[in-house]
C-alpha cells in the first residue's frame, strides 16, 4: 500500500509541478464558472416568475443539480488531458523502466497512478466547491444532495479516468492518447442517443451503458447501489484492461 | 550471483537473444560486449525483470527473476541506456521518490535521508541536489541515474552503456566509480566500446546477433587469438633504410612502413610471440645514431578479436591493426593512452 501512495504522490506532484496541471485546473474553473453564471442567471429569472405565482423554487433542484450534471460535459473535454500523459509520457521518456524494475507490482503501479489522477480530479472538484459555497452564502440549499452529487461526480470521473489510463498505456504518444480518450469518452456519453430511435428494451440497455445516465440519481440526492456498483465495476474493468495492456507491453518489449 | 541459462527472447518473428548462458560471480565486473542491436539491452532487461524471457531462466542473487520478481528486483540496481529521470523533479525529490519505492518499509525516514545523501556524495552530485533533472547536463543525468541504481545498496548492478555520451573526463570518472563499486556489488555493464571492457571488466561476454560468441577475461581473449606480437616503431632515420636494418633483428618476421612525416618514419614490426624484441630494436636505433621517437607494442587488441568473432569475413581482422581506432574516435585516444601506459614500465 505504501508503494501505491508513493506513486500516487508522485503523479499528483507532477500535476502541480507542471504548467499543464495548472492550465487544466484554470480551464476547469473557467468552464465551471461559466456554467455557474448561466445557471444562476436562469435560476434568478425562474424564481422571480415563481414569486409572482407562488412560493420560492428549490435551489437544489433547479440550480445545483443541472450544474453538477454539466460537470460531466467539462470532464469529457478536460479529463483526457489528465490521463493522456500518465503512461504515454513514462514510456516515451523511459522512466517506465524505473517503475517496472523497482520492487513494486504492476497492480501497485496502476492503483498508484489511478489514485494520483483521481486525486487531481478531486482537487478540480474542490475548486468548484467554492462556487457552490457562494450559494450557501446567499441562499439556503440543502447540503446532503450536494454531497451525494459530488460523490457521484467522483465515481463518474473515476470511470473516465480508468478508461483514460488504459488508453494512455497503449501508446507512447500523448496526443494519440488524448485524442483517442476524448473519442471514447464521447461515445460513452452519446451511446444512449441511439436508444431513442430503437425499441424500449434496447434503449434501456444503452441507457444502462451510458456513464452519464447513472449520474442522474446522485444529483437528486439518491445513492442507489445499482449506480455505485455500475461505476465501481466500470472502474475495475478499466484498471483491469490497463493491467493487461501493461502486461502485454512487457511481453512485446 | 547472476546466472543466465539458455535465455531466449523473441519479438514476434525476430529473435533478439538466442540461447544465451553466462554467469557472474560475486564482486565481479562482467562486460557484455557486442555491436549495436546484438541483444545486450534485451538481455539486461530480462535480468532486471523489465520483461520476461521467451525461454530459459535467469537467477539474480539467488532469486529467479520470473518466479520471484519482487525479491529479485530488491537486489538489483538498474541504469537503463537513458537515465530514467522525471524532468520536473529536483535531484533530491527524484532520489526520495526512488528511495521510497525501492527501500523496504522498515527503513526509517532519517535512514532514508542519510542513504540519499550517501549516494549523492558517492556519485558526486551533491551540488546539484536542488536542480531540476531537466536542467542537468548529460554527465550529471548519467550520475543521477547511477545514484538511483545504487540507492538501495543492491547486490547486483546492471548498467546499460554507462559511459555513452559522456565526455572523456566524465568517462574516466564513471569508470573509476564502477571499479570502486565492484567488490561490494556485482556489476554487469554493456558496451559497444572496446577499450572500456579491457579497462573496467574482469570478464567479457561477447554477444553477436543474440548469441554468445566468447566468454573470457580480456587478457585471455587477447592471448588466445594472438599469433604474433607487433611493435610500432617511429624513428628519425634521416634517409637511411631503416626497414632493412630492422629486418635483420633476430625474431623479426616482417617490417612494414606505416607512416612517414618528412624524416620521421613509422614501422610496424611483427615478431615471434615468445621473443621480446623491444630492447634489440632500441639498441639498434641508438647504435645507428637515429632518433627514437616512439616505441610501443601494438597488441592484438580487443577490437581485432571482436571483429574476428563478430565478422564472418575474416580478412577484416587482418587489416585492422591501425593505431587509430576504427571504432570510436574519442575512445581511440583513451585506448592508445592505456596501451602506452602499460608499455612504459617495460620499455
Amino acid at each position: 500500500m505504501r508503494n501505491v501512495f508513493t506513486i500516487a504522490g508522485k503523479e499528483l506532484r507532477g500535476f502541480f509541478a507542471s504548467p499543464m496541471g495548472w492550465t487544466v485546473m484554470g480551464l476547469f474553473a473557467l468552464l465551471f464558472g461559466y456554467f455557474f453564471l448561466a445557471h444562476l442567471d436562469y435560476f434568478v429569472g425562474q424564481s422571480m416568475q415563481a414569486q409572482q405565482g407562488g412560493g420560492p423554487i428549490n435551489v437544489n433542484q433547479f440550480m445545483i443539480r443541472p450544474l453538477l450534471q454539466n460537470v460531466a460535459l467539462i470532464n469529457l473535454f478536460l479529463l483526457p488531458m489528465i490521463t493522456m500523459r500518465a503512461y504515454a509520457e513514462e514510456k516515451r521518456s523511459g522512466t517506465i523502466e524505473l517503475l517496472l524494475t523497482s520492487p513494486v507490482t504492476d497492480v501497485q503501479i496502476i492503483l498508484g497512478k489511478f489514485l494520483g489522477v483521481l486525486g487531481f480530479y478531486a482537487a478540480l472538484l474542490g475548486v468548484t466547491m467554492l462556487y457552490i459555497g457562494i450559494l450557501f452564502w446567499f441562499g439556503n440549499p440543502e447540503w446532503k444532495p450536494v454531497l451525494t452529487g459530488y460523490f457521484g461526480l467522483l465515481l463518474m470521473g473515476g470511470c473516465f479516468l480508468s478508461v483514460g489510463l488504459f488508453i494512455s498505456s497503449t501508446t507512447k504518444n500523448q496526443v494519440v492518447a488524448g485524442a483517442a480518450t476524448f473519442v471514447i469518452f464521447l461515445l460513452l456519453w452519446i451511446i444512449s442517443w441511439l436508444g431513442q430511435s430503437a425499441g424500449p428494451a434496447v434503449a434501456s440497455l444503452l441507457d444502462y451503458l451510458s456513464i452519464v445516465w447513472h449520474f442522474d440519481d446522485f444529483g437528486k440526492g439518491v445513492i442507489d447501489t445499482k449506480h455505485v456498483i455500475y461505476y465501481l465495476s466500470f472502474i475495475t474493468f478499466g484498471l483491469f484492461l490497463t493491467l493487461k495492456s501493461v502486461d502485454t507491453e512487457r511481453w512485446r518489449g | 550471483m547472476i546466472e543466465v541459462q539458455h535465455l531466449t527472447k523473441r519479438y514476434g518473428p525476430v529473435t533478439a537473444v538466442d540461447d544465451v548462458s553466462f554467469r557472474a560471480e560475486k564482486g565481479e565486473i562482467l562486460g557484455l560486449l557486442g555491436p549495436n542491436g546484438a541483444g545486450k539491452t534485451t538481455t539486461m532487461r530480462v535480468l532486471t525483470g523489465y520483461m520476461p524471457a521467451t525461454e530459459g531462466t535467469a537467477t539474480v542473487a539467488g532469486y529467479d527473476v520470473f518466479a520471484n520478481p519482487i525479491e529479485a528486483k530488491r537486489r538489483v540496481g538498474y541504469l537503463p541506456e537513458t537515465p530514467p529521470l522525471y524532468p520536473d523533479m529536483t535531484v533530491r525529490e527524484y532520489l526520495t521518490f526512488v528511495a521510497k519505492l525501492k527501500l523496504p518499509a522498515s527503513v526509517s525516514k532519517s535512514e532514508r535521508i542519510s542513504r540519499i545523501n550517501g549516494v549523492m556524495t558517492k556519485t558526486n552530485i551533491t551540488d546539484m541536489a536542488n536542480r531540476h533533472c531537466a536542467k542537468l547536463s548529460k554527465g550529471y543525468k548519467q550520475r543521477v541515474g547511477l545514484a538511483q541504481a545504487l540507492i538501495h545498496d543492491p547486490e547486483v548492478l546492471i548498467l546499460d552503456e554507462p559511459t555513452a555520451g559522456l565526455d572523456p573526463k566524465q568517462i574516466i570518472e564513471v569508470r573509476d566509480l564502477i571499479r570502486a563499486l565492484a567488490g561490494n556489488h556485482t556489476v554487469v555493464l554493456s558496451t559497444h566500446i572496446l577499450p572500456e571492457v579491457s579497462q573496467t571488466c574482469q570478464r567479457v561476454v561477447i554477444i553477436n546477433r543474440g548469441r554468445v560468441v566468447a566468454v573470457d577475461t580480456p587478457d585471455n581473449l587477447t592471448n588466445q587469438l594472438k599469433g604474433s606480437a607487433t611493435l610500432y616503431v617511429q624513428v628519425d632515420a634521416a634517409g637511411a633504410d631503416a626497414a632493412a636494418a630492422l629486418s635483420t633483428i633476430t625474431g623479426v618476421r616482417q617490417v612494414s612502413e606505416h607512416d612517414r612525416h618528412e624524416q620521421l618514419v613509422g614501422f610496424e614490426v611483427a615478431s615471434d610471440t615468445e621473443r621480446d624484441i623491444r630492447r634489440d630494436v632500441a639498441r639498434m636505433v641508438v647504435d645507428k645514431g637515429w632518433g627514437l621517437i616512439e616505441l610501443r607494442p601494438l597488441r592484438l587488441s580487443l577490437e581485432d578479436i571482436f571483429l574476428q568473432l563478430t565478422t564472418d569475413e575474416n580478412q577484416l581482422a587482418a587489416g585492422s591493426k591501425d593505431p587509430a581506432s576504427p571504432f570510436d574516435g574519442a575512445q581511440g585516444d583513451a585506448a592508445e593512452a592505456a596501451s602506452e601506459s602499460e608499455a612504459t614500465p617495460n620499455a
